[in-house]
């Protein structure tokens, strides 16, 4: 793509958020909503400035992003051992598939109540909540990415010497890894959702938990700032994985 | 395939959902906790549960929300989603937004627009259609970028015009990757209405499952747990079968279901 | 433009005296019987027997479909044949190994490794150290012409030079039997023709025994010692054609003489009515 057009689509893209604002901003402005409940976004945003550069905001960032990375990365391992087990051995493959297909669809968030019980209302409850969530996209692209590898490719490291449980390490996994990168990129918008969710529906930190106590005292702008917040630091995580994306895959076409 | 064969493979997920709830079972009664209760136990109390008729209503009210958004979500989405594919302009107008909207949970948008519109059902309507259309559009996104150019070059030979050809070209050829973003857009409905019933706590399944776990009626918590995933299970299972049939041509992608929250 | 290094005079050996010709692959009537879906059986080779001698260049040639591939996948022990057996120097082949290298139409290069890396991976997996098996790999690099593209990843190569990198990929471990699935097959003539001119010159040089799948009779017969003609379903082998031409061979006198056209010839012939009784059948 020439600099022209990519500066051309830049700002075509921008001009869906700006028109978004400036809605936002003449609905306030013509007294179409009382600011108490649509503040308007230069004021929203001051806030969120605001917010971010006080210790107790920055905590509850903390807290979130501890829960979400380490359900995240509990997801990742897990999704990535089986989908390849699966791949790789039959009878795995026999036992994993039916459990898949029935967890799968099953809305996960449901069994929150149920790891309240178990682990309690701490971070167990909401990494365990997490990572089950984030799972599945991640499990099942492995799954996919690895039971298509190429099978010449195998046979090409076969033929080389490579033994067959070093074939999963050094042909399955990397052949499959745009695959899975694909996984993990849902995986962690997943993560975001959910760990704002859980802490919305019982917590005592985090940025889900900041928009429950400003929805209890109606505080309109106090809602909006976690929400931004959230939404600024999925795209900030995407860009991070896009990054790792580009340099793994920087051999494979079309990365 | 042999018969036997065939039968065991559909038979598997029966087998799955046994072995899980008797892996349930032992690790009750294994743990011993006051607060987790046998699988047996939950079982007995579903029809406690779907014999009142409150909450019955209840559960089905929400299932009518559900069905509406989903439906509604699917409408606007799908050309949308097609139209993005298709011409680049469009595209470039809509990623950044979409992908600013996309980290944000849509069930915590039920307080602020329950501020706005109340608790009533168009609230909870809206938030169940915005938690729907993203993974559709995006779906139909990728398969109408993903059709082959020759393709339309012939529809334009043949003298079909741009809209002519969105409709009767790129949506079928579409159709596989529209359906699989359907089929999460589905779960997602479920998921959606359960966690925004958890938030606002008015009524519905998640209402009963939050109130239950207030009250310390440990069974009825499980008992609704089992309901809801047997909810997702089925309408997932129904809406695979719709599948298979309508892209019967196309080389299955996934037998196995994704599912984004 | 890259130059290949042209056939220079030093990889022109003199014709060594033939050794005694000893068997380095034995096929014992092979038959390889896969199940379709449909659950009928379906024969892909039957009874297949075949010698194979130490240094010698056999190419296998047959209509669409006669079990070429599958012959080449039993020999490199990737399939393992439903009656029969295979053996290598007197062994029964039970899997892949080093002693024996495929070289796919398709390259099968590892896209997340660059050139080195590809080359370098069978002496790494042999357990050579990484700077000599670094070394190594250079020179080899360097001999198929790829000179200055050792840290390309193959999705920035031609499909000819991607063929020369999976060829060099597999001398790399020096097999004794180099096992090529129309190797060539992807590509476009004019690299064809070089690219057979460059196979020749290594294996005049180090004489290394090569099974070559293909579907042109030119090419087998510029190439060969042996020419192995398959029937259709079922896979059987319907002539040994042994080419007795002058080596080193080379392409513009070769295609001037009578007995190489012969052979074409002839062999073209065969090809068609040996397809034709495929159709028949
Ligand atoms: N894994 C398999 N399962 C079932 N049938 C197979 C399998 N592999 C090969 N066959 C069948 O065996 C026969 C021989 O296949 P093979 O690939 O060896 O042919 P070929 O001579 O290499 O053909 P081509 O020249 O087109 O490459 C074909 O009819 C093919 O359909
Ligand atoms: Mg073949």
């Amino acid at each position: 793509m020439t600099s022209q057009l990519r500066s051309t689509s830049i700002m075509l893209g921008l001009a869906p958020i700006v028109l978004v604002i400036a809605l936002w901003q003449s609905l306030v402005s013509f007294g179409f909503a009382p600011a108490v409940l649509l503040p308007p976004p230069g004021y929203v945003f001051s806030r969120l400035l605001q917010q971010l550069m006080t210790w107790t905001f920055q905590q509850e960032i903390a807290a979130t992003l501890i829960r979400l990375f380490a359900g995240f990365a509990i997801a990742v391992v897990l999704g990535v051992s089986i989908g390849i087990a699966a791949a790789a051995s039959p009878g795995i493959n026999a036992v994993v598939r039916p459990i898949v297909r029935v967890l799968a669809p099953l809305p996960k968030v449901a069994l929150y109540p149920a790891l309240l019980l178990l682990l309690g209302f701490g971070h167990g409850s909401k990494i365990t909540l997490v990572a089950a969530d984030a799972l599945f996209p991640i499990l099942l692209s492995t799954y996919y990415g690895a039971s298509t590898v190429e099978q010449k490719l195998i046979w090409s490291a076969m033929a080389a010497g490579t033994p067959r449980y070093e074939i999963l390490f050094k042909v399955v996994l990397p052949a499959a890894m745009p695959s899975i990168l694909t996984g993990c990129r849902i995986g962690l918008v997943i993560s975001c959702i959910v760990v704002f969710l859980a802490e919305m529906i019982t917590s005592t930190d985090g940025l889900g938990h900041v928009l429950v106590t400003a929805a209890r005292t109606f505080q309109a702008v106090d809602m909006f700032v976690p929400l931004i917040t959230i939404s600024l630091l999925g795209l900030i995580l995407n860009v991070l994985l896009g990054a790792v994306r580009s340099y793994l895959l920087r051999g494979f076409p079309e990365a | 395939m042999t018969a036997p064969a065939a039968l065991a493979r559909r038979a598997a997920p029966v087998f799955a959902c046994i072995g899980l709830l008797a892996v349930w079972q032992v690790a009750s009664l294994v743990l011993k906790n006051d607060s987790f209760p046998t699988a047996i136990e939950a079982i007995r109390a579903i029809p406690d549960i779907l014999g009142d008729k409150e909450s019955l209503i209840n559960i089905l009210a929400s299932l009518r929300r559900m069905a509406l958004g989903f439906g509604v979500a699917v409408l606007v989405s799908i050309p949308l989603g097609l139209l993005m594919g298709r011409s680049r302009a469009v595209a470039a107008f809509f990623n950044p937004l979409l992908m600013v909207i996309y980290p944000v949970p849509k069930a915590a948008l039920m307080p602020i627009i329950m501020l706005w519109l109340g608790v009533g059902d168009i609230t909870k309507t809206l938030v169940i259609f915005l938690g729907v259309s993203l993974p559709v559009i995006y779906h139909s996104f990728e398969g109408a970028k993903a059709v082959e150019e020759k393709m339309l070059w012939s529809g334009a030979a043949m003298g079909l015009s741009p809209g002519q050809r969105l409709v009767r070209i790129v949506l079928p050829a579409a159709l596989p990757e529209i359906l699989t973003g359907c089929r999460t857009g589905l779960v997602l409905a479920l998921i959606t209405m359960i966690t925004s019933e958890m938030i606002a706590r008015q009524s519905g399944a998640g209402n009963i499952l939050f109130n239950a776990l207030d009250m310390g009626q440990y069974d009825t918590v499980f008992a609704m747990i089992i309901i809801v995933g047997a909810m997702g299970i089925c309408l997932d299972a129904i809406f695979e079968r719709v599948r298979a049939r309508l892209v019967r041509w196309s080389e299955p992608q996934f037998d196995m279901p994704l599912s984004f929250s | 433009m890259k130059v290949v290094p042209s056939r220079s005079s030093e990889w022109v050996k003199p014709v060594m005296p033939k050794k005694p010709a000893s068997a380095i692959i034995e096929i014992e009537r092979v038959s390889q019987v896969f199940q379709t879906s449909a659950r009928k059986d379906h024969v892909a080779l039957s009874d297949i027997s075949l010698t194979i001698e130490e240094g010698a260049f056999v190419s296998i040639l047959g209509p669409s479909g006669c079990g070429k591939s599958t012959l080449l996948y039993v020999v490199g022990g990737f399939v393992n044949p439903t009656s029969g057996s295979a053996k290598i120097k007197g062994r029964t082949i039970t899997g892949p190994g080093p002693d024996r290298g495929p070289v796919f139409q398709e390259f099968a290069l590892f896209p997340w490794k660059t050139v080195l890396g590809n080359v370098m991976y069978g002496p790494r997996q042999q357990g050579v150290r990484t700077t000599e098996a670094e070394a190594q790999s250079r020179a080899l690099i360097e001999m198929v012409g790829l000179k200055g593209y050792e840290n390309f990843y193959p999705k920035e190569l031609s499909g000819g030079m991607k063929q020369r990198v999976a060829l060099a990929r597999t001398l790399a471990y020096h097999p004794e039997v180099l096992l090529m699935d129309e190797p060539f097959g992807a590509l476009d003539a004019h690299t064809r023709t070089r690219l057979q001119n460059d196979l020749l010159n290594i294996w005049e040089r180090d004489r290394k025994t090569v099974l070559f799948v293909t579907h042109s009779v030119d090419e087998a017969v510029f190439l060969s010692d042996k020419v192995v003609m398959m029937s259709k379903s079922p896979g059987r082998i319907r002539e040994v054609i042994d080419i007795d031409l002058p080596r080193p061979r080379r392409r513009s006198e070769l295609l001037l003489d009578p007995r190489y056209q012969k052979y074409v010839v002839d062999i073209e012939r065969m090809f068609d009515e040996v397809d034709e009784t495929g159709a028949l059948l």
